[in-house]
């Protein structure tokens, strides 16, 4: 998955493959998923499959990152905060926007974003 | 019922020469993401490398004994009814026309179209079908540099090497067949080739390849994308693109013998 996160910037900015793999690797590192870049695709589990997704948005120049039904996205998620803690150590310029449907609000409970009805 | 048959002609000359423009649209367009130097970015140049070790490099054990096989066998015919029919003054030209103009891309570009060529157009139809290619776009990574660019490449990367190697491979084998049917030494086998061989033999070589090349990942490409949106449509595409490419392919071969017989 490596390869797949290191895309972006190698495409949009030209960077060199070694140093665009680099930076993804931080970004694994810095969430203790450094384990998914030797995965393929076939062999993530939806968690992982969602973080590389959002490291990969994260390599974009997009100022914001919409995610769309977390709990669809990925399986049994309990809470809201089990990725958020996680998507903080390394998102730190980027807006999140999490669109959801109104009854999974019970998920959302001591969430410490601003919820929009 | 006249009028019903007159529609239906100019109905599918239509569809047909729209198909074929468009095609040709695509084909211009990956032809001018060619010559442009900002599509080998970095991770298209990593593609490419990937993707000339899959086409080139790791058919070469299988590649080699087929060239020896069927090579020596076809090489050995040719050399054979030379002889019966008293044409062994021309034996060095006859070996290097059938070699290296006609047979070594000729066959080069079979095996490549079925061994890569099906898979690329899987490849692509399966990427089209999953919507992994409207996942590129959305990321704004431009699909002909990404994706099809570094197989067009390889394609013509690999056909050529895989061509000039197999038509070394067909003229060792030639050596053995006119060493045992005409007793004839290495130094003169070597001399009549040499003698025998021209500029335009070798760039009738590089040309055939380059254009069998071009074609043999290009048209599965255009199939893979061109596939309709549900997993069944798959096996059409592939089926499709196949006897596409394999027309294409005999119409290079065709246009060739026309163009050195002119």
């Amino acid at each position: 998955m490596l390869e797949n996160i290191a895309l972006i910037k190698e495409v949009h900015e030209q960077l060199a493959t070694d140093k665009a793999q680099a930076i993804a690797r931080k970004f694994l590192l810095n969430i203790d998923e450094e384990e998914i870049s030797l995965k393929r695709l076939s062999a993530c589990s939806s968690i992982e499959v969602f973080y590389v997704q959002f490291i990969r948005a994260l390599m974009t120049k997009e100022m914001s990152i919409i995610i769309i039904a977390p709990f669809s996205l990925i399986e049994n998620l309990g809470n809201i905060n089990d990725i958020i803690d996680k998507l903080k150590l390394i998102n730190r310029k980027k807006n999140i926007l999490i669109l959801d449907r109104l009854h999974n609000e019970t998920h959302y409970e001591g969430c410490p974003c601003n919820i929009v009805k | 019922m006249i009028f019903r048959f007159i529609h239906d002609v100019g109905d599918r000359t239509i569809n047909s020469l729209s198909s074929l423009r468009e095609a040709l649209k695509f084909t211009s367009l990956c032809l001018i993401h060619m010559v442009n130097p900002r599509s080998y970015n970095p991770a298209m140049r990593m593609v490419l490398t990937k993707q000339i070790y899959f086409t080139a490099v790791t058919i070469i054990p299988i590649f080699l004994m087929m060239a020896f096989i069927f090579g020596s066998i076809i090489i050995g015919a040719v050399i054979a009814l030379a002889t019966e029919y008293s044409l062994q003054d021309s034996i060095g030209s006859i070996i290097v026309t059938f070699v290296i103009n006609e047979f070594a891309p000729f066959f080069t570009a079979l095996l490549i179209s079925l061994r890569s060529g099906t898979a690329i157009n899987t490849e692509i139809a399966v990427m089209n079908v999953n919507k992994e290619l409207n996942t590129l776009r959305e990321y704004k990574i431009d699909i002909i540099d990404y994706l099809f660019l570094p197989r067009i490449i390889s394609g013509i990367i690999s056909v050529t090497s895989l061509s000039i190697l197999f038509a070394l491979i067909m003229l060792s084998s030639g050596y053995i067949f006119t060493l045992f049917y005409m007793n004839m030494d290495f130094h003169t086998y070597k001399y009549l080739l040499i003698s025998a061989i021209e500029v335009s033999d070798i760039l009738v070589l590089l040309l055939k390849s380059i254009a069998f090349g071009f074609v043999t990942m290009l048209i599965p490409i255009y199939s893979g994308l061109k596939t309709a949106n549900s997993y069944t449509a798959i096996p059409i595409s592939v089926l499709n693109g196949m006897v596409k490419l394999f027309i294409a392919i005999f119409f290079i071969e065709v246009l060739s013998l026309v163009l050195q017989l002119l």
